[in-house]
């Protein structure tokens, strides 16, 4: 096909490929001529910006004020992340190998990554999910209500459902487990809580009762030098103190300071 | 050159003039929008409020085109800015108009959300607003706004308001929506043959119209 030899043909294709509405093989044949040929390529760009101007030209409709709120609140989380990341990026010593944690690296990774989408659905609730943003209010209202907690961690499952709140009041040396998805271990089987330090071996915090809500002691420093907390399924009554893990992680997320 | 147009459809409107004049005002709302986004780039978050305010109607608007949904576009304004604030630093790797690029932002945000919700349930096409489609087999007034457009989406609205009510609806919902041909007659519920009609034409004489005006 001469297309661009015929720019009436060329244009019309173009305009159809902007819109959409050039599907199929059509539009991968446009594809590979546009690749071959400048002009095609430049009419294709030219058409795409004129359609985009579409939204544009749409009535303007308020949203209800409470999306501000919403956006503020996400913000602000973002910048909190940014900074704990800015401050958590610290190089560390390698990890002891041969462990299931010895990926230092990917646990960082993992909470940095993590610690964004954490905060906003923490923070955000996102009516995308919208059992997590009831939970938010109540981890809201909670952390307003009990000024001395520092550290909050939502722990999620590999399909990053919220599973665990985690809150930490370095006053009482207090960590409070919040059981929130509907996970339940079987009858043989023991949830155990780690604290992840970067550069050193994951040190358990404690066993989980079946309890909704657990409380465990840690000590400041563990929870302080921890980017984040992993919960691995373990047999009942948990590992042997000072051994390594066994089971599973089954549920992880980043460790939130919170705003001072 | 809108005075011009507007000449050859035997009607001038005065409204356009003064419009036309306004735009070639230095100091167009354009540069303001990018100054904001250059700030935003910085993490100043007063220059995002500020954004918001100016553009979140229109933003709004366009959310709610593409899901046709009060909640659903709510959420969709509120990923699309947080993405504005996470990304506004690619802006200036842009060559699109500041609202434009925002717009593109809400429609991706917006198809996105409709991707998921029909992975979730695929009845959704029955939930879209049918007043949408009651606009459209009607001949409502023209809908479209140019408050804050750009330069090129005023080219764009001139070279539309030629097309019939209907032929602009189809347009628009088939860009807006990412819709095919059968898609687009499904939820217009319009015969196929209707919809092609209506889509190559209002291309057509688009595309006339655009290279007058370039």
């Amino acid at each position: 096909m001469n297309i661009h030899r015929n720019p009436a043909l060329a244009d019309q294709l173009a305009a159809s490929y902007a819109l959409g509405t050039l599907r199929g093989g059509a539009r991968r044949r446009f594809e590979a001529l546009a690749r071959e040929h400048a002009s095609l390529r430049a009419a294709a760009l030219i058409w795409q910006g004129r359609i985009a101007s579409v939204a544009e030209l749409q009535p303007e409709v308020a949203p209800s004020p409470a999306v501000w709120t919403r956006i503020e609140n996400l913000v602000q989380a973002d910048k909190q992340a940014r900074l704990m990341q800015t401050a958590r990026s610290a190089p560390a010593p390698a990890a002891p190998a041969g462990r299931w944690w010895a990926s230092l690296g990917l646990w960082r990774g993992a909470a940095a990554a993590g610690a964004f989408a954490t905060v906003v659905a923490v923070v955000g609730g996102v009516s995308l999910n919208s059992r997590l943003s009831g939970q938010v209010r109540e981890l809201s209202a909670r952390l307003s209500a009990t000024p001395a907690i520092e550290y909050v961690a939502v722990l999620a499952d590999d399909k990053a459902n919220a599973s665990i709140l985690v809150t930490f009041d370095p006053k009482t040396q207090k960590l409070v487990l919040k059981r929130v998805g509907d996970f339940r271990e079987q009858p043989d089987k023991s949830l155990e809580l780690w604290a992840l330090p970067p550069g050193a071996p994951a040190k358990s915090l404690g066993v989980l009762s079946g309890d909704a809500v657990v409380r465990l002691t840690a000590a400041d420093s563990d929870i302080r030098r921890s980017p984040a907390l992993a919960i691995t399924l373990e047999p009942k009554g948990g590992v042997p103190p000072g051994t390594a893990a066994t089971g599973p992680i089954v549920f992880k997320g980043a460790l939130l300071k919170t705003p001072e | 050159m809108c005075i011009r147009l507007n000449l050859m459809r035997g009607r001038l409107r005065i409204g356009n003039i003064c419009q036309t004049i306004v735009r070639m005002n230095p100091e167009s709302p354009d540069s303001h929008l990018i100054a904001l986004l250059d700030r935003i780039a910085q993490a100043d978050e007063s220059a995002l409020k500020e954004l918001y305010g100016l553009t979140s109607s229109k933003l709004y608007g366009v959310a709610l085109r593409v899901v046709a949904n009060r909640s659903w576009a709510e959420d969709v304004l509120q990923e699309a800015y947080l993405n504005i604030w996470r990304v506004a630093g690619a802006y200036q790797a842009s060559l699109s108009p500041p609202m434009a690029w925002m717009g593109l932002l809400v429609r991706s945000r917006g198809l996105d959300f409709l991707r998921r919700r029909a992975s979730d349930r695929a009845d959704h096409v029955q939930e879209l607003d049918e007043v949408i489609a009651d606009t459209v087999a009607g001949d409502a007034p023209n809908p479209m706004d140019t408050a804050q457009a750009s330069e090129q989406a005023w080219a764009l609205h001139q070279c539309l308001s030629q097309l019939e009510h209907r032929q602009r609806e189809a347009l628009s919902l088939a860009y807006l929506r990412d819709l095919s041909h059968s898609e687009l007659a499904l939820q217009l519920r319009l015969p196929l043959g209707t919809v092609k009609t209506w889509i190559r034409r209002g291309l057509e004489q688009l595309r006339g119209c655009m290279a007058r005006l370039a």
